[in-house]
């Protein structure tokens, strides 16, 4: 059992990375550090580049300068160790396959040609399923699925390859609220484990509750360290450019809960 | 043995099913892709193929025009990426630019060159299934149509690449960039998957001509999508579909003195319209 | 072999000139509206409504053939939009289905003529590559209309046919029948695929439509520009290819002709201001 600390090693951490989107910086000069066995989120208003930072540190976008370690290595050659869970948007998913199937594929790397998933494969992909709580829905199409519940399917074809990090570009993004306290039960149990999970996230309300990490950006990096102590006033009215108000939580009288007002 | 290969019927049935047959098969997993136009843009392309290397080898048949197709074929792919990616032209104008230029340089060019070949405009659209038992080769010591030879071998080829890769195919159909992640080298295998349509086309148009092939490879996965719950179900009812259309397009055909091709092509329609139906009828209850 | 002032020349000369003109500005919209696919659709499905057309006429007359093309070609726009609609078939998907299915009735229609006594449907087969010294005198004259009616359409509801494709939400907001003008829209697009059959042929029509508006959008600053500019853009490559092609026997006019526009095409792309956009996503 591991105790997640700031001795365990950076599995993910950039250096000066600038990352161009023909159009000016997308990320400019960021140097993160995330410390291992944190449940931490890259937060920051839309188009900041926390999508950009995603992809570089996956080895998916070429820097204009600096250079993004992941696993402590060149993300090319240990990005297929990470568990990516990207956002829905990303597939079509008026694509002929059950459920099952989509999470079988987190398992494709390890056969040759002419090598098939076998049994073994398809009883972890089921494992996979009922962990986030979607067994019962194993043979259905996933076109057929809502959107909580395909974020759900992305989470068990990370978690059938056992990774040591997670990687999620917004993972809550309009989910139902029994997905999101699936999924977040399911990366809360992963970190129990001692992996590492890094998540793009969209709402600064719920961050506090999820995460105990955080990094803000926006196309700068504003702050990085743990929750409680990074996410300031000064630090979000940085980030989002706009008034922040402090307020109490009507649910959680006595504690005190910021939310952004970005203009 | 040898009085099969003697019996015209047989023989332009059996070549009808082969190109319908592996036509059908690269035809559903480009469809489930989302790339069904792709099947349109390479075989029109690969004329090209034909044309320059028949213009610079004098080949027209053999090892060297399947490699001169394969390359045009990704030409047309390459350039059509090229273009749209430029951002001056949206992708669909792109495809609708590239392949009918190169079909139309193909086409000029065998009209230049190639006049007394066999390889002519209009051959290579349309075909002339009814002539392939003529141009006989020797095989294991029989005398076996070319067209029907290569067409089967053809088929082996796209079977074997399929099944080694199916995975592969599927993981990179539905998410490339995931497939990408994992190391399954997406890219790669869309380019071995555009090589063999590309030398499945050439090995087809003797049979039925380029925009035949086409019907073959689309409308049966068509059909098949609309029933099947994964893609190797696609696969194979699309096989399945396109060989009983090309089977039973034979004698109707005759019957009618029709264009052979064309009724083969034509009756893919019967497994659409039934799909479609089944489908309906189903959204209803 | 002198080209100049012999009336067959200048009969298929004034037709190159009158097609090009008409399927060149049409393809704007076409282009703009991403419709270039579906021209390709008309354009096949044409072959089986040029032959149905011959059938019924019992003689080889353009209008009963072009009207045909038309009846077929948007029969086959039909199918593709079930499919798509009704069916969730990927739009790709539907029209190479209605493509394929099109042109396979074509041939087989096609064949069913040929076989038949007479000599009246030898013609036919040059609906595949167009041939330019098929046109004929009379053919001027349905051309001649079909130019005018479609350009003059185009030409008096300008404004609403650029509001409808540039933004059709807010044409809808704006109380415009949206609905009315894609109909209109489509509709002439097989008007543009149509008339250009007999020159350029059911295959390689579509390219005629696409590559000039194309070439035109190079340059244009404003739709009203780079229709006529598509327009004239496509009458010079007509023009250019009916001559080639009348002047060399054995070489169809379709392919000539394409070969000319998309040269032109890549011309204007490799020449053309930067638009400065960032890449096709």
């Amino acid at each position: 059992m591991v105790t997640p600390g700031a001795d365990l090693a950076p599995l993910v951490a950039t250096d000066r990375l600038t990352v161009d989107y023909g159009e000016g910086p997308a990320l400019r000069d960021v140097t993160l550090t995330v410390p291992g066995g944190v449940m931490g989120a890259v937060v920051g208003p839309n188009g900041a580049g926390k999508s950009t930072l995603l992809k570089s540190v996956l080895g998916l976008l070429t820097p204009r300068s600096g250079r993004a370690l992941l696993l402590g290595d060149s993300p090319h050659r240990t990005r297929h160790r990470v568990g990516y869970v990207p956002q829905r948007s990303s597939v079509d998913w008026d694509f002929p396959a059950d459920a099952q199937t989509v999470v079988t594929m987190g398992l494709y790397r390890g056969l040759g040609p002419f090598r098939r998933p076998g049994r073994r494969e398809r009883e972890r992909a089921m494992q996979a399923l009922e962990t986030v709580g979607m067994g019962h829905l194993a043979k259905r199409q996933i076109g057929r699925l809502s959107g909580g519940q395909q974020q759900r399917v992305f989470l068990a074809r990370a978690l059938v390859q056992d990774p040591e990090l997670y990687l999620l570009d917004e993972p809550l993004a309009g989910v139902d609220a029994a997905s999101e306290a699936a999924i977040i039960a399911v990366l809360r149990s992963e970190r129990e484990r001692g992996k590492t999970v890094l998540a793009v996230h969209h709402d600064l309300v719920s961050l506090g509750d999820y995460f105990d990490w955080v990094a803000l950006v926006n196309v700068t990096l504003r702050a990085q360290g743990p929750t409680a102590t990074t996410l300031s006033e000064e630090a979000l009215a940085d980030t989002y450019g706009g008034r922040v108000v402090l307020a109490a939580r009507p649910d959680r009288p006595g504690v005190r809960e910021e939310a952004a007002v970005a203009t | 043995m040898q009085a099969l290969f003697d019996d015209v019927g047989l023989v332009i049935a059996l070549t009808g099913v082969l190109a319908a047959a592996s036509a059908a098969l690269l035809g559903s997993v480009l469809v489930v892709r989302g790339q069904a136009m792709l099947t349109d843009a390479v075989s029109h392309g690969v004329v090209f193929g034909i044309a320059a290397t028949y213009l610079l080898t004098g080949a027209v048949s053999g090892p060297v025009q399947l490699l001169g197709a394969a390359a045009a074929g990704v030409l047309t792919v390459v350039l059509t990426q090229w273009l749209a990616a430029s951002g001056r032209v949206r992708r669909d104008a792109a495809t609708g630019l590239v392949f009918p230029a190169l079909f139309a340089a193909g086409v000029v060019i065998l009209s230049l060159f190639a006049r007394d070949v066999h390889v002519d405009a209009h051959t290579v659209l349309l075909g002339e299934i009814g002539f392939v038992w003529l141009d006989q080769v020797p095989f294991l010591g029989l005398e076996v149509p070319r067209s029907t030879l290569v067409l089967a071998g053809v088929l082996l080829l796209d079977a074997a690449y399929v099944l080694a890769f199916w995975d592969r195919l599927v993981a990179s159909s539905f998410d490339p960039l995931h497939a990408k992640l994992r190391g399954l080298r997406p890219g790669g295998v869309s380019l071995g998957l555009l090589v063999l349509m590309a030398v499945t086309a050439v090995a087809a148009l003797d049979a039925v001509g380029v925009v035949l092939f086409v019907a073959f490879a689309i409308v049966p996965a068509v059909a098949a999508r609309l029933l099947a719950g994964s893609m190797g179900g696609v696969a194979v009812m699309a096989v399945a579909a396109a060989s009983a259309a090309a089977v039973a397009g034979y004698p109707l055909a005759v019957a009618l003195d029709v264009s052979i091709g064309g009724t083969m092509a034509l009756l893919t329609a019967v497994p659409l319209a039934a799909a479609a139906a089944w489908r309906l009828a189903r959204a209803r209850s | 072999m002198p080209l100049e002032l012999d009336p067959t020349v200048v009969t298929v000369a004034a037709g190159a000139v009158l097609l090009g003109l008409t399927s060149g500005a049409l393809g704007t919209f076409a282009v703009l509206r991403r419709q270039s696919l579906l021209g390709d659709v008309m354009s096949h499905a044409a072959l089986p409504g040029v032959v149905g057309g011959y059938l019924v006429a019992g003689t080889r007359t353009l209008p009963a053939m072009l009207a045909g093309a038309l009846v077929t070609g948007l029969a086959a726009a039909a199918l593709a939009w079930t499919l798509h609609r009704r069916l969730r078939v990927k739009s790709e998907a539907a029209l190479g289905a209605a493509l394929g299915l099109g042109f396979a009735l074509g041939v087989v229609l096609l064949s069913y003529v040929q076989r038949q006594p007479g000599a009246g449907s030898a013609g036919l087969e040059t609906f595949l590559f167009g041939q330019a010294a098929a046109t004929l005198r009379s053919d001027l004259v349905v051309l001649m209309v079909v130019a005018a009616l479609c350009l003059g359409a185009v030409t008096i509801f300008f404004g609403e046919l650029e509001l409808a494709t540039f933004d059709p939400t807010y044409a809808r907001a704006r109380g415009h029948s949206v609905e009315l003008y894609d109909a209109a829209l489509t509709g002439l697009l097989a008007v543009a695929v149509v008339i250009g059959l007999q020159l350029v042929g059911v295959v390689l029509m579509s390219a005629l439509v696409v590559a000039p508006a194309v070439a035109a959008r190079q340059f244009a600053r404003s739709l009203r520009g780079m229709f006529w500019l598509a327009g004239g853009t496509g009458a010079a490559c007509a023009l250019t290819g009916a001559l080639v092609s009348a002047a060399s026997p054995g070489l169809a006019t379709g392919p000539v002709v394409v070969l000319v526009a998309s040269v032109v095409a890549g011309l204007a792309l490799l020449v053309g201001p930067e638009r400065g956009r960032s890449a096709e996503a």
